[in-house]
């Protein structure tokens, strides 16, 4: 049962290996904070929608599933939205516009649908939870090398005296701006993803190999 | 013909129930937003004009991008307004809120709420990247509505969030010009 949990971080995680939700994590990797503040609205919108697929699975036609979940899905996204505009403004400001984006947010919608409703509701909150968080540190991956690289800079929650910005000697001087632009969105993906590959295939060449000799 | 109709009650089933729930959230949570826009609203004003007081709020009805105005005042004599003003941003209406002096130079501009990217557009938040606006819009310095009539760091340091700087600069420029005709026109 904790596999459900497991598999979102590294073996089936959403951004590198399923690659869903690509939009927003090229669109808000651009600062550390922006990928801590849309993968924590992830998880929660994911949660709740996990949440409530699966204790509708019975209940809702397979006809008009898909309608269903977006209906769910976009009631959630409005509540945390509405919630945190009145009672964490702070928050709100920081995330504000990520939390709208979610909606779109295919993950959401394909754990519904791949997930969620087949299954019990421990293992789908299991599988937001992982497929969550496993976002959350793809996001982050993405987002340390786009910030360090394009703008020298890594960007935290402000915290009393600190600013919320560390600054890196040398590179905040002189960064490589296209990293942070779209066109570096799309090269740091693609050669993450390439990264992932020669791994997943170093790992199922290892396997074959151990297969041959127990074979032997 | 009976599945359909089953199918369709539930979907609306489903439907009327977020409804019934948002509604309900929105009810206990429209308030608390209102007075937090007002408690930001009044916040900006007070830090735009440390120095001296406002006036109450002024609405002007027939101009697409002012929308209010207050006057400040300095011992009792105006000395400059506050502008409330709509730009156009990369993804929406940005507020903006300027002081200016009575000759249309800007003191200082606050970048109130907006929808613009977060690491591009949503720089213009930070008090540093007004500093370009700040002195012009009289008549000897314009305010810099292009590119070109930035310094190039302050032109590098806009990359990416063009259009963002082109709405907050026009929306500034066209407060400029509404408070030095202004001035004409009631001017002793």
């Amino acid at each position: 049962m904790l596999h459900e949990f497991t598999k979102g971080l590294l073996k089936e995680n959403p951004i590198f290996i399923i690659m869903l939700g690509l939009c927003p994590a090229l669109a808000v990797s651009t600062q550390v904070v922006n990928a801590l503040g849309m993968g924590a609205g992830v998880i929660f919108v994911l949660l709740g929608s996990n949440i409530f697929v699966s204790l509708l699975k019975d209940f809702i036609p397979e006809k008009i599933r898909i309608p269903s979940y977006i209906v769910i899905i976009a009631s959630f996204v409005t509540i945390v939205d509405l919630v945190m505009q009145a009672y964490a403004p702070s928050l709100s400001r920081n995330l504000g516009v990520f939390v709208q984006l979610i909606v779109v947010n295919c993950i959401i919608l394909g754990r519904a649908e791949a997930f969620a409703n087949k299954r019990s509701l421990a293992e789908s909150i299991l599988d937001a939870l992982g497929m969550g968080i496993g976002f959350t540190l793809g996001l982050l991956l993405i987002s340390l090398i786009r910030e360090v690289l394009g703008a020298g800079t890594i960007t935290l929650f402000a915290v009393g005296s600190f600013d919320g910005v560390i600054r890196i000697p040398w590179l905040s001087s002189f960064p490589a701006r296209v990293i942070g632009l779209a066109t570096g969105a799309l090269m740091v993906m693609g050669y993450l993803k390439a990264l992932f590959n020669w791994l997943e295939t170093k790992k199922e060449q290892s396997r074959q190999r151990d297969a041959v000799r127990s074979g032997l | 013909m009976k599945n359909i109709l089953v199918s369709g009650g539930k979907l609306f089933i489903i439907c009327a129930v977020a409804a019934v729930t948002l509604g309900g959230i929105n009810a206990i949570t429209e308030p608390a937003i209102k007075a937090r826009k007002i408690q930001e609203l009044n916040q900006a004003l007070k830090a735009l004009t440390p120095d001296a007081e406002t006036s109450a709020t002024e609405a002007v009805p027939d101009n697409p991008a002012i929308k209010a105005f207050y006057s400040v005042l300095k011992g009792g004599k105006t000395a400059g307004y506050i502008l409330r003003i709509i730009g156009n941003g990369y993804s929406g209406e940005m507020k903006i809120l300027a002081r200016y002096e009575r000759d249309g130079t800007i003191k200082s501009v606050k970048l109130m709420d907006n929808l613009e990217t977060p690491g591009l557009g949503k720089k213009a938040e930070d008090p540093r990247y007004m500093e370009k606006f700040l002195r012009t819009g009289n008549r000897s310095r314009p305010v810099p509505v292009r590119k070109d009539m930035l310094q190039s760091a302050e032109a590098d340091a806009i990359t990416g969030a063009t259009i963002t700087f082109l709405g907050i600069a026009r929306a500034l420029a066209e407060g400029a010009q509404f408070v030095i005709e202004g001035e004409k026109k009631y001017a002793p």
